[in-house]
This record gives structure tokens, C-alpha cells and sequence, in this order.
């Protein structure tokens, strides 16, 4: 019999692939598309695309709308999930697990069904058709809020008790030891929550095309027509590039790359 | 390598890949293939779980008679596609992937200039299914427009609104114009279509409402057989035509005032929320106009329960409608043509068209006994001279202009008249075959070169883009502020954090 051996090299080869195929690859073309228009059926170089972006008003302003609305959808979720993180991670509940799993529960039904849902829901309240700002944000809390609580409930969770003890002993009272130890030490998993909600957030455009029955455009929706409908992959790419950017600019600017914090990188697991 | 080795490892291959069998070579030598691209849900094909008693499932069907008749047994790849576009893009990447495809008017004229599509047979076009029981009406505009020996139609209809005659009072008669919807007491109650070129459309007719009623009034209400419908006809296709920078300007102005109180967009909610009251006017595609009526309406279910319901209206405004079809074309490359001309003789044919408008709501291009008989079964409220339940008299609906030359004996021509309640006629079947009058104020709508279609995409992105309210400044210019607000005062810390050490002390790390 043969003893198959491989060594560690070798285990990453089916990575290797898939970085390669599903990544690398498809961002290289994306970025060749994105620079690139096409003239008598004929490719050729151009930054007409990029230019084009930031001297329309359309894409200025969807935007600016799509970074509205997820600026707001992630304040929105963070002051919603930071004390429910709080108050499940310090309890001594015996069932908190319990209380996670009821707020991690609805990350199991389909999205689209249940922002259907929420689109019924909207409506019996008379918000449909009226308030599609409202609407939209609303969605996108209900939809990202599980991605919000989680990063924040396993920092906060593994939080050591004793340094709180600590900043109690040496005379601070409740309210600084949680502005100056609980939240410093959470930070990890606020940074981690934003990006995951800010991000989706711009481009979800399900939800925006759903409750604010289309009077919305977010940018996730312009890439989606730019794909579709008005049949023009280089300029689609371009918006992909640019919203690539904005994000990688906002992560950097919330410190999402720092390598400090192993909680940090935990908590990004999710 | 020996043959038997060789045969053992593609036996291997193609148990491990099922889907590479036709690759292969393996599968059974005598079977064809027949690759169909068409929009979803546009066949009879009842999907597994629906009621099978109700529907013919088409392309099983089609698999049986074509090995019937042939002796050659054949298998139907049938996709589907969402967009033109996207079947365009498709064909692009992969010409010679489909057989058969069935896009829009627009696109077959784009294809058909792009040297893409491949013709029909002299065989066919004179002895298909087709050419026996196509409506003369919908041939004829075929043969007009050059299209006629590379695409087959297959589902027509117009555009126009539907509505609930409960809104208020006066809503036919504002309908009765493209402007209506533009009425303020109209807010919140009306939706049009998330899509570049039927809203373009809408916004023309509203921009050149005036103009288009003086060239109706000019002409004097022309009908389709009228010596001076040519003349008419072609005159609102050029305004309804027209993408010049001003006219595209004021398209964009008056479709960006119609948002301000519009309900919202949609591409298929549109029948559901009519349904159920959400809305109560929609701009709708005649088949789905059909569709939302149907639903709409009260009825009583098997068990003799009643189901409460509204009756809904379809209008097409006086100004002017748009004219669509889908047609199959078979794109260059395909490789079974001779299938696809069976297939689109097969569908062709009345009893399968009627099979298809029972189950998909869309006309058929397709004439005939069989489709008359069966409009007779949908619509006919009684014979020629009878009452309604409010002791009217029905009124006659023609179908002559579409099914004149296409019976087999049951009807003389000038029979193709349906009788209906003066209720009834401005329902279903308004929406399923439009009246004369309605067909010579309809417009093709030709396919935009690349800079027109440019324009005009990004009229619709701003369209759709715009505006932007007040509080969404506000907002950012907040975060802004604040976001510098943070920067400066952690500069500020850095400076102080890090104090210089006292004299006389060295700092221990």
C-alpha cells in the first residue's frame, strides 16, 4: 500500500487554486474592464470611465445616498447592538445562548423572504410608498444587525474580568471603567461590526429596490444596471473598482488592517 | 495506450461527468439536440407540482411528436434570460451556444443589422404552421418592416395603464391621456416600469401629448384599414421615436416631476400590489395587464366558496401606444436549424398557442379557429343582438383585422367578431387584442444606436439617481465635521501622550 504524504507546501495548493481562479483572476479582469472601452470593436486603454464617474451627477449622487444610507444603518445597528452584546456577554444568564441563537435565528432564513416579509409588514403600517428612506435603513438594520451583535458578543465575552475589577480597585466608578476599559477593549469588535455591516450596506440593493419600491438607487444597484440593462461592463467595473476603494479606505481609516488585538482577528472569523 | 484502455477511461470520464456525455461522444449517436433560449416563464411548460391537468407541458411534448414524425430522437435544452441584454451578452460570448432565441422587436432589428441572426428556410416561410395560421395583421407589419425571413413572432401586445375605475370618478377620462398619471390626486397610487425604454416611452408620449392629439385630430381617428393609417402610423412612430438632446431633456424633466409623487417603480411587483389594492394604477405590458385582471377579479372556487375581488380596467391612452413583440430568430452558429424550424412550426400551431396563452397571459402572433374558439370561451357574454345583466346590449368586439384568412372552414371571414357587456370590453380583452383604432395609433419602438442608447441611459441613471433630499447633506456634512472634530482632537492627545521625562528621571521601558 501506498502512504500518501503531502507535505505543507502541497496542502495549499487547492487554496492556491481557488485564490487564483475565484480572485486574483477575476480582479484583474475587472480592472481591465474597468479601464478599458470599446471603440469599433476594438479594446483600447482609456480613464474616460473613471473621469465619467466623477463628473456625473447620477453616480455622484448615488453615491452619496448609498454612503448616507449605510453611514446611518451602521450607527443605527451599533447603538442598537452594543448594549444587547453588553448585556449578554457580562450576564450571568443560564440561557444566554439561548438569547444569541433568537437574535443569530433569522441569519437562517433566506434574506430576500424576509425582507419580502418586512416589505408586508411596511405596508400594513403605512410606511410603504411614503417613506423610502425610512424604509431602506430600516431594512438594512433588520438585515445586518445579527452581523453587528456577533463580532461585538464574542469581544466583549472574552473580555477579563479582572481588568475591570482592576479599574474598579483603583477608583474608577462604572461609567469610566467602561469608557476607558470595556470599550477600548471592544474595539476589535466595533471595527469589525462596522465593516460588516457598512459594507453590504452600500450595496444590498434587494432591500433598497424592495422597499423603497425602486425610488432608491444605491450603488450595488447602478453596478447591477451598468451589468444588465444598459449593457456596459467597462463603466460597471469601474463603479466595482471605486467602491472597492471606498472600502478598503474606510477599513483603513477604522484601523480594520491593524494586526494588534488577536480579539480582533477572532472576531473577524465571523 | 491501447483502444481498450482508452474506451475504459472515457466510460470512467463520463460516469464521473454526467454533463459531459454529449462532449464525449457517449451519448446514443441517434439523439438530437435542440438548444432553446427563451425569457422565463414565456411556455407552456407547467413546472413540476403544478396542476398538469390544466396545462400542456410544450417542449415534452414537442419531443414526443418530433420522434414521431422524424423517427430521430430529440432532446430540448431550454434556457431561459432575464434581459435582452442579457441574451445579447450571451450570444457574444458564445455564438453558436442556442439554437433558437426569442428576444424583443428592438433586438431583433439590433441583431438583424449586426448580421446575427441566420434566415428561416423558403420552406418554412411558405409552409409552416406560420405562414398558414400567423395572423395576416402581424405578417404584414413583419413583411413591412424587413424582419419578416428572419424572425418568427411569437407574443405581441401594447402598453398602456391599468387601473381601478373605483379610484374616483374622473380616472378614465384622465387615463384616457398619458398625462393622467402626472395628476397630483394621483400620488402614492401609481407605479411604472424599473426599465430604460418602456419609461422612455412614457415620458415621450407625455413630453409630445399635444402634438401627437393635433396629428390624430388632423388625420381624423385613422383605424388600421384606413387609407391614411400608413400615413398616421409612421408619423407618431417618428415622435414617438424622437431621441434628440431636447427631447431626451425633457423626457428626463418630466419623468423626474412624475417621481416626486409616484408610488415607485417595479418589473414584476407591479401585478401583485394591483391585486391587492397596494396601487391602483400600474403601467403595464398588455400580457401582464391580463394577468393582474385575472387575478384581480372575485370568483367563485370549486367548492363553491366566493372570493371577494375587483374588477380592473385596462386603457391604452388616446395619444398613442407602443407596439411589442417577441420573435424567435435562430442566431448565427446555431447548429440544428432544422429542429428550431420544427419547434417554432410546432408552437405555431393554434392548439399549442392556445396552450400557451392559457398558461404564460401573453397573445399569440398566432391566428386560427382553435384561438378564436377558445377567445369565444373566455370573452363571448352571448350572441349578436342579446343584453347584458343590466338589460344593455353587447356590444361587438372585432378580431377580423387578426384573424381574417387563418380558419379552416368554421367562421367566414368578417365572423371574427366577439360580443361583450360595454363593461367587459375595457377589460381582458382590451389588453388581449387592442381594438383597430388602438393599433393605428401604436409605434414600433426602433432599437437606439450606441450614442443615442448612452444618452438615454443616462437620462434613466438620473432619473432614477435623483434628487437627493436635504437631510442626506446634512447628514454627511455632520459626519464630516465630526469625523474632523475626532481627527484633531486625537492629534492634539498624541502631542500630549508622550510627555518629554522630567529632569533628573530616565524612563524605564
Amino acid at each position: 500500500m501506498v502512504r500518501v504524504h503531502f507535505n505543507r507546501r502541497q496542502l495549499c495548493i487547492p487554496y492556491g487554486l481557488f485564490l487564483a481562479l475565484f480572485v486574483v483572476i477575476p480582479m484583474l479582469l475587472i480592472l481591465f474592464y474597468a479601464f478599458t472601452e470599446e471603440v469599433d470593436g476594438i479594446l483600447t486603454f482609456t480613464f474616460s470611465n473613471f473621469l465619467n464617474f466623477f463628473t456625473s451627477t447620477a453616480k455622484l449622487s448615488t453615491l452619496l445616498m448609498s454612503f448616507t444610507v449605510a453611514i446611518i444603518s451602521t450607527a443605527i445597528c451599533l447603538a442598537i447592538a452594543y448594549p444587547v452584546a453588553y448585556i449578554l456577554a457580562r450576564s450571568k444568564l443560564r440561557r444566554r445562548n439561548v438569547l444569541l441563537m433568537l437574535f443569530i435565528l433569522p441569519m437562517w432564513i433566506n434574506f430576500v423572504l424576509r425582507i419580502t416579509a418586512l416589505r408586508e409588514l411596511l405596508d400594513l403600517v403605512g410606511l410603504l410608498g411614503t417613506q423610502n428612506y425610512l424604509n431602506t435603513i430600516i431594512g438594512m438594520v433588520y438585515d445586518f444587525l445579527p452581523f453587528m451583535i456577533l463580532p461585538l458578543y464574542t469581544t466583549l465575552e472574552k473580555l477579563d474580568e479582572s481588568y475591570l475589577e482592576a479599574a474598579a480597585d483603583l477608583g474608577a466608578n462604572p461609567f469610566t471603567v467602561f469608557t476607558k476599559v470595556t470599550f477600548p477593549l471592544s474595539m476589535p469588535g466595533v471595527i469589525s461590526g462596522i465593516t460588516m455591516v457598512f459594507m453590504p450596506s452600500m450595496t444590498n440593493y434587494v432591500v433598497s429596490d424592495t422597499l423603497s419600491n425602486f425610488n432608491i438607487t444605491i450603488l450595488g444597484k447602478l453596478i447591477d444596471q451598468y451589468f444588465t440593462t444598459y449593457d456596459n461592463w467597462h463603466m460597471g467595473s469601474m463603479i466595482s473598482i471605486i467602491l472597492l476603494v471606498i472600502i478598503f479606505l474606510t477599513m483603513l481609516a477604522t484601523g480594520g488592517f491593524k494586526d494588534d488585538g488577536r480579539e480582533a482577528r477572532g472576531a473577524n472569523l465571523w | 495506450m491501447n483502444v481498450r484502455k482508452l474506451t475504459a477511461a472515457s466510460i470512467a470520464l463520463c460516469m464521473l461527468f454526467p454533463s459531459l456525455l454529449a462532449l464525449a461522444g457517449c451519448a446514443p449517436e441517434t439523439e438530437e439536440v435542440l438548444r432553446v433560449y427563451n425569457w422565463e416563464d414565456y411556455i407552456s411548460a407547467p413546472s413540476e407540482g403544478e396542476d398538469e391537468g390544466d396545462y400542456v407541458d410544450l417542449i415534452a411534448k414537442f419531443e414526443e411528436e418530433y420522434e414521431a414524425e422524424t423517427g430521430k430522437a430529440i432532446r430540448v435544452e431550454y434556457s431561459t434570460f432575464g434581459t435582452n441584454e442579457n441574451m445579447y451578452n450571451e450570444l457574444k460570448i458564445n455564438p453558436g451556444a442556442y439554437d433558437l432565441v426569442c428576444p424583443s422587436d428592438y433586438m431583433i432589428m439590433k441583431m438583424i443589422s449586426e448580421d446575427m441572426v441566420e434566415p428561416f428556410s423558403d420552406e418554412f416561410l411558405r409552409e409552416s404552421n406560420y405562414a398558414r395560421y400567423g395572423s395576416p395583421y402581424i405578417r404584414d407589419l413583419f413583411e413591412a418592416n424587413g424582419w419578416a425571413e428572419y424572425a418568427v413572432p411569437y407574443m405581441w401586445g401594447t402598453m398602456g395603464y391599468v387601473y381601478d375605475p373605483e379610484l374616483s370618478d374622473t380616472v378614465e377620462e384622465d387615463l384616457s391621456s398619458w398625462a393622467g398619471l402626472w395628476e397630483q390626486r394621483y400620488a402614492s397610487v401609481a407605479t411604472i416600469k424599473d426599465s430604460v425604454r418602456d419609461s422612455y416611452f412614457l415620458g415621450v408620449a407625455y413630453v409630445y401629448r399635444e402634438e401627437l392629439m393635433q396629428l390624430k385630430e388632423q388625420y381624423g381617428s385613422p383605424t388600421l384599414g384606413d387609407e391614411n393609417f400608413d400615413e398616421y402610423n409612421a408619423k407618431v412612430t417618428e415622435i414617438m421615436n424622437r431621441t434628440d438632446e431636447e427631447t431626451i431633456e425633457r423626457t428626463k424633466d418630466a419623468l423626474l416631476e412624475l417621481k416626486e409623487h409616484l408610488y415607485g417603480f417595479e418589473v414584476d411587483s407591479g401585478k401583485q400590489d394591483m391585486v391587492v389594492g397596494r396601487i391602483s394604477i400600474n403601467f403595464a405590458w398588455s400580457g401582464d395587464a391580463v394577468y393582474t385582471m385575472d387575478d384581480a377579479e372575485p370568483y367563485t372556487d370549486e367548492d363553491g366558496v366566493y372570493h371577494e375581488g375587483i374588477y380592473l380596467n385596462y386603457i391604452v391612452p388616446e395619444e398613442c401606444s407602443n407596439i411589442w413583440f417577441d420573435g424567435w430568430v435562430m442566431p448565427k452558429g446555431a447548429q440544428n436549424t432544422e429542429a428550431a424550424e420544427a419547434f417554432v412550426d410546432f408552437l405555431s400551431r393554434p392548439e399549442n398557442a392556445v396552450a400557451n396563452m392559457n398558461y404564460i397571459g401573453y397573445t399569440s402572433s398566432v391566428a386560427g379557429d382553435a384561438v378564436f374558439e377558445e377567445m369565444v370561451d373566455w370573452y363571448a357574454e352571448g350572441e349578436a343582438g342579446d343584453v347584458d345583466e343590466n338589460g344593455e346590449p353587447l356590444v361587438p368586439y372585432d378580431l377580423n383585422y387578426f384573424f381574417e384568412g387563418t380558419g379552416d372552414g368554421a367562421y367566414a371571414d368578417g365572423d371574427y367578431v366577439i360580443y361583450v357587456s360595454a363593461e367587459s370590453a375595457k377589460r381582458q380583452i382590451s389588453a388581449q387584442y387592442p381594438t383597430e383604432e388602438v393599433i393605428a395609433r401604436s409605434a414600433i419602438m426602433q432599437h437606439f444606436d450606441d450614442a443615442t442608447n448612452a444618452a438615454v441611459n443616462e437620462m434613466w441613471e438620473e432619473v432614477k439617481g435623483l434628487p437627493i433630499p436635504l437631510w442626506a447633506y446634512i447628514v454627511i456634512a455632520a459626519i464630516a465635521a465630526a469625523a474632523l472634530v475626532i481627527g484633531l482632537s486625537y492629534m492634539y492627545k498624541g502631542k500630549r501622550a508622550e510627555p518629554k521625562p522630567k529632569k533628573g528621571y530616565t524612563r524605564v521601558s
